[in-house]
């Protein structure tokens, strides 16, 4: 079994190198880490919001690398035409209560009375890094992708803000910032506005052997990562050892992404605050699933095509030389009238 | 005369196209349509540029409602480009097919156009349909290959190498963007007043004979004379369906005097005004 927290982080290394195949590959076209899909499992047991801090440790180290990564948009930011809409979240970096493009993890504390006792849990939302993510799949220029690791990342340099991702993201979980990115060279009134960001599983750490910073950083091992199946497994251990609930191991089809909690996530997700950057807890059926039979059609076409056409040709064929037959015997008897033609 | 001329029309007609190529343009045409409007759709310009509020136009916005649609549109677009490629290749039909010339003699028909010069007689199509033909076979081309590596990727390999979905997409993008100029231009096309006579083949199949003879010379003349050999245009679909052709503007001397001096615009059958 490989999966690896902070206690373990000297393993770590290692241990993703053979979850990961990497060892002694060459790099590989797409730049990924290797085939397997990495998952990881956040443990609300386990999660204590790291009270004795101001600021969670996992939210802590994540924000310190956006705030690295992400530069200052420019000023004034360009007015979208017609709508005008800027997101700006440069000016409000130390807001930690939601999504923003500087908090792509955020903890949420919620009070729950279950049984007339009452509890409290945390909860570390992020991008859940589904299986077949829409986000990624339909984005328009491929800025968003998911990698044989099973980090869904987004490239900043590619993206256009056009936050079609975080529409068609169950969660809304991409979050923009206007004011930089590529639109800017393009037309930045007109088309794009700005770049999205979200986590990307430490996609850059990954790719060194090392685990994201938010599990690196956890003092309690409430977030580990490994691979899928390794991960799924202890999940299903850990929910049976406490009798307790699992949620994103099917959410959208399925997310490389798996929460575990004492008490059913329909409670948590009553108290739970909802809005822009605060996504809910709702069970998610994967709404691309509804045009499978229409995706399978698309890729049979050239075959219904092929079969139509070879079929219609030889028929086509055989009809032309029963025609030219009977044309010569017509011809024969009578100079006018209709001219067929043979090719 | 009225009467005279009205019926003299209705029997002044060749076959240019079969029922088969008219379904194949016009499945091709507007599943074309379809999948510019809702290519167009999967940018996010639905809810931006107020579309979701032109009425019945709520779905623009949604882009699985967008997405379906592509999809539904794409099945119809790739299905007839493979018939029309199998069909036609297996038949040998290669009048569309460019050849040795065709661009010096586009720009020459170009230039009649515009009043320079006089159009040299055409076999079934123009030199510049030919290259068109070309042009959007291989957009057409591109599109569909392109399409079909981004609907592999949703529906079975959404961790597809990085670099072919960029490939993938890219092409399908640039493509796309070709595409709604080649359409355009293939619209256009229709502006020019000598080429609108040839409208009416793409909806009922015949053209007038009478234009024909002026215009398509070489065409007519393998018609008329069964020539079996599809590589000057005659797919075997063609049929004169005028009852008596000798009527129309002396047949036999019309394709010679083409050749001869490059044009038949002296003939004194009422046709459309060359500018």
């Amino acid at each position: 079994m490989t999966i690896i927290s902070r206690r373990n982080f000297l393993q770590a290394a290692a241990g993703l190198v053979a979850a990961t195949g990497v060892a002694g590959r060459p790099s590989v076209a797409s730049g990924s880490p290797g085939p397997g899909d990495l998952a990881t499992l956040i443990d609300c047991t386990l999660c204590d919001g790291c009270v004795e801090h101001d600021v969670p440790l996992c939210v802590s180290a994540c924000r310190e690398r956006a705030l690295e990564k992400i530069p200052d948009p420019v000023r004034p930011i360009p007015e979208p035409f017609p709508r005008g809409q800027i997101e700006d979240w440069s000016e409000r970096k130390e807001v930690l209560d939601r999504l923003t493009p500087y908090t792509q993890l955020y903890v949420e504390k919620v009070d729950l009375v279950i049984d007339e006792e009452r509890q409290t849990i945390y909860i570390p939302r992020r991008c859940m890094h589904c299986d077949n993510p829409a986000c990624a799949t339909i984005c328009p220029f491929t800025a968003n992708h998911k990698y044989p690791n099973g980090a869904v990342v987004i490239d900043k340099n590619l993206c256009f803000g056009g936050a079609k991702c975080r529409d068609v993201c169950p969660w809304a979980i991409p979050q923009r910032q206007s004011g930089l990115g590529i639109y800017l060279h393009i037309l930045p009134t007109l088309a794009g506005n700005g770049v999205m960001f979200k986590c990307d599983l430490c996609y850059d750490h990954l790719l060194e052997f090392q685990v994201p910073l938010c599990v690196a950083a956890c003092p309690r091992d409430a977030m580990i990562i490994g691979l899928r199946r390794d991960i799924f497994n202890e999940a299903a251990r850990r929910q049976d050892r406490i009798n307790g609930y699992l949620y994103g191991k099917t959410e959208n089809g399925g997310t490389g992404t798996v929460y575990l909690s004492p008490v059913p996530f329909s409670e948590i997700n009553k108290v739970i605050a909802k809005g822009p950057g605060q996504p809910h807890l709702d069970p998610v059926t994967r709404r691309l699933a509804r045009a499978v039979f229409l995706e399978a059609s698309v890729l049979m076409s050239p075959v219904i095509g092929t079969g139509a056409g070879i079929a219609a040709a030889l028929i086509a064929m055989k009809t032309r030389g029963t025609d030219r037959g009977k044309t010569r015997e017509k011809s024969t008897g009578k100079k006018d009238g209709n001219l067929n033609n043979d090719g | 005369m009225m009467a005279d001329g009205i019926m003299e029309e209705d029997r002044n007609l060749i076959r240019r196209h079969g029922l088969t190529e008219l379904i194949e343009h016009w499945a091709i045409a507007i599943s074309g349509i379809a999948l510019i409007i809702t290519g167009l759709l999967e940018l996010p310009i639905g809810r931006r540029y107020y579309i979701t509020e032109i009425p019945g136009f709520s779905w623009a916005g949604d882009y699985f409602i967008t997405l379906s649609l592509h999809y539904a549109a794409a099945i119809v677009f790739a299905a007839a480009a493979f018939f029309h490629l199998f069909y036609h290749g297996l038949r040998g039909d290669n009048a569309l097919l460019p050849r040795r010339g065709d661009i010096k003699a586009s720009i020459a028909v170009m230039k009649s156009f515009f009043g320079k010069g006089e159009e040299p007689p055409f076999h079934k199509y123009l030199p510049e349909q030919r290259l068109a033909y070309a042009g959007m076979a291989l957009l057409i081309g591109l599109l569909i290959l392109s399409g079909l590596i981004k609907t592999y990727m949703n529906l079975l390999n959404p961790q597809l190498s990085r670099v072919i979905a960029l490939m993938a997409t890219w092409t399908h993008n640039i493509a796309f963007v070709l595409f709604v100029f080649a359409f355009i231009a293939h619209l256009a096309a229709l502006v020019i007043k000598p080429n609108r006579p040839l409208l009416r083949g793409m909806f009922t199949g015949s053209v007038r004979l009478d234009y024909a003879r002026r215009r398509h010379p070489l065409w007519v003349e393998a018609v008329e004379g069964s020539v079996t050999n599809s590589s000057i245009g005659v797919t075997g679909d063609e049929e004169v369906l005028a009852g008596d052709i000798e009527k129309h503007a002396g047949a036999d001397s019309v394709p010679s005097e083409h050749r001869e001096r490059g044009t038949g615009f002296e003939t004194s059958e009422p046709m459309e005004k060359e500018s």
